[in-house]
């Protein structure tokens, strides 16, 4: 089960990443790094799950209960994730009113 | 004075200010005075006692978050505020409430990087920080500065992404969070899993440090920015982001394989770095390549510090003298000449300053560098040292020529902040404030 979740990761990462690297849509790059956001939240997801854990609220009788540090790690990058995809896509809106385009062909130049 | 101010007070007065769209300048003008305040009594305290912990909401670490503030931290704190109050002087008035904001949330982001002893919430600051660039970046409204946010914001968004994993890496070993508790224990980590920690966070931190070869968006984020931004984030984001590496590598990993990784990240930066600014033709971008260069050679102290005391001074020295001198460089650069008296006393006293003449704090970096380099029998790195700075003096040479004297249009106010921005740079280096604080013991090793 939990290789399946570290499968599921390395997955998304990949292809996240292949996905920046390779297309010239701006609005594809930013899916794909949206993508890897969600393959890295899964990875902290994975590192606390403890196999038949319950939620780590306290309630008198639990003995065995998931990491809850990470889960407040992944609220707090999931929230980052919005505001910067947020910024992202109004910066998007104003370089096609100013470029007629959302494709960017320059590379780099020195 | 307790040092989460310095993170509260900008981040408050910044959700404050939409309320009072008109008076938004002024305002954060007030606080960003405030906590230059702050920052000079935090840095007294830290001189006259050393290592300054404080711990937040009453949890004792390694569990609860605390701030660690250190010799260098201090130090840049106060470099970070002071030089912003400077800065939104010369050119916060003219600007929109929205701009304020965006400028104190960098500004506290970048001061949160520097003070944190919390693995996250560096990250945290990170976001904060870079968020607030790109926006910045973006705030010319052109094309061009479309363009430079845009690939800052796909880099430094990838960046991120794998400093996040690197901290996903060490908690999944070590279930910490906080750096010296990390620090500790650190030989128990599995051998595999910490060099791809080491990796990762290098990657992840190296995009805002703006190290090779991960600073393609430097150059066309500065070209596009307006002098004003480009200033900030040549003594705000990037100079934090390089005391992250710093406090990373020399807390957390001080390995002998991490030393020779660093050490050639370094050198390859700054021969790139210094060699691209030779051959630019817009101002802008030879700066930007300018910084490129001189922040491979912080990177060479900061791999050196790891055996070496006096590379540790040079890490000081370095940091204030490229603060002072690009910042003034970059404000400068808005206008293309130098005509009044205050306009020709910056662009020569910053030139002066980055190149390393004595006595600015420049000079001593370098002096302490090629101290540690003959310590350490490491002849190419002296060659390495001299070779830069007739590099850096032949384009510099060039820019003064070509501006020296021409008309240009910049307000009284502006002309007189960036002459006292540039003089910080000479301040410093006749001060023995930063001798004395870099011969403390760097990072409270131990102290948690």
């Amino acid at each position: 089960m939990i290789w399946a979740m570290y499968f599921a990761v390395a997955v998304l990462l990949t292809a996240g990443l292949y996905g920046v690297i390779t297309k010239k849509n701006l609005m594809k790059v930013f899916i794909s790094l949206s993508i890897m956001e969600t393959g890295v939240n899964l990875l902290l997801i994975t590192i606390g799950y403890i196999p038949g854990g319950t939620a780590p609220i306290e309630n008198g009788n639990f003995a065995k209960y998931v990491d809850p540090v990470p889960q407040a790690l992944v609220l707090t990058a999931i929230v980052i994730g919005v505001s910067v995809t947020a910024l992202a896509l109004s910066l998007l809106i104003m370089y096609h009113s100013k470029a007629g385009t959302l494709e960017y062909k320059e590379g780099m130049k020195w | 004075m307790h040092p989460v101010l310095l993170i509260a007070i900008p981040l408050l007065v910044a959700f404050i200010i939409p309320l009072f769209k008109k008076y938004g300048p002024s305002i954060a003008l007030g606080a960003l005075a405030l906590n230059t305040g702050i920052s000079i009594a935090l840095f007294s305290v830290v001189y006259s006692t050393g290592t300054v912990h404080e711990i937040i909401a009453g949890f004792a670490p390694p569990i609860g978050i605390f701030l660690a503030v250190d010799s260098l931290s201090a130090l840049l704190a106060m470099i970070i505020n002071l030089f912003a109050l400077i800065n939104f002087m010369a050119i916060g008035k003219a600007s929109e409430y929205k701009f304020s904001m965006l400028y104190l949330l960098a500004v506290a982001g970048s001061t949160g990087i520097v003070i944190t002893g919390d693995i996250f919430n560096m990250f945290v600051f990170f976001e904060i920080t870079a968020v607030a660039s790109y926006a910045l970046v973006a705030s010319r409204k052109d094309k061009k500065s479309m363009e430079g946010a845009i690939k800052y914001m796909i880099l430094g968004s990838l960046g991120s992404i794998f400093i996040l994993i690197g901290i996903a890496l060490i908690y999944s070993q070590l279930k910490s969070l906080n750096i010296y508790d990390i620090a500790s224990r650190i030989s128990t980590m599995d051998a595999k899993i910490k060099w791809a920690s080491v990796a990762m966070l290098l990657t992840g931190i190296g995009v805002e440090a703006e190290i090779f070869p991960l600073n393609g968006w430097v150059p066309d984020a500065y070209q596009g920015a307006s002098g004003g931004v480009a200033s900030l984030l040549s003594f705000g984001p990037s100079k934090a982001a390089i005391y992250a590496i710093a406090r990373i590598m020399l807390v957390i990993f001080p390995l002998q394989k991490v030393y020779y990784l660093v050490l050639t990240i370094g050198v390859i930066t700054l021969l790139i770095g210094e060699l691209a600014a030779l051959k630019q033709e817009n101002v802008k971008r030879m700066l930007a390549y300018s910084s490129i260069g001189q922040m491979g050679l912080i990177t060479i102290a900061i791999a050196m510090g790891m055996n070496e005391k006096n590379a540790i001074l040079a890490i000081f020295f370095l940091m204030v003298s490229h603060a002072s001198s690009k910042a003034s460089l970059f404000l400068l650069s808005d206008s293309s000449g130098m005509g009044s008296a205050a306009t020709k006393y910056t662009g020569i006293v910053s030139v002066l300053g980055i190149v390393g003449m004595p006595p600015f704090a420049g000079f001593w970096g370098k002096w302490y560098l090629l101290m540690a380099a003959i310590n350490g029998n490491m002849l190419w790195v002296i060659v390495l040292i001299f070779f830069s700075g007739i590099v850096e003096a032949a384009y510099f040479a060039r820019y003064l020529h070509r501006y020296y004297g021409n008309e240009e249009s910049f307000s009284r106010l502006t002309k007189y902040s960036m002459a006292v921005l540039a003089t910080m740079s000479l301040i410093f280096g006749l001060l023995p404030l930063i001798y004395e604080m870099g011969l403390k013991t760097l990072f409270g090793m131990g102290g948690v």
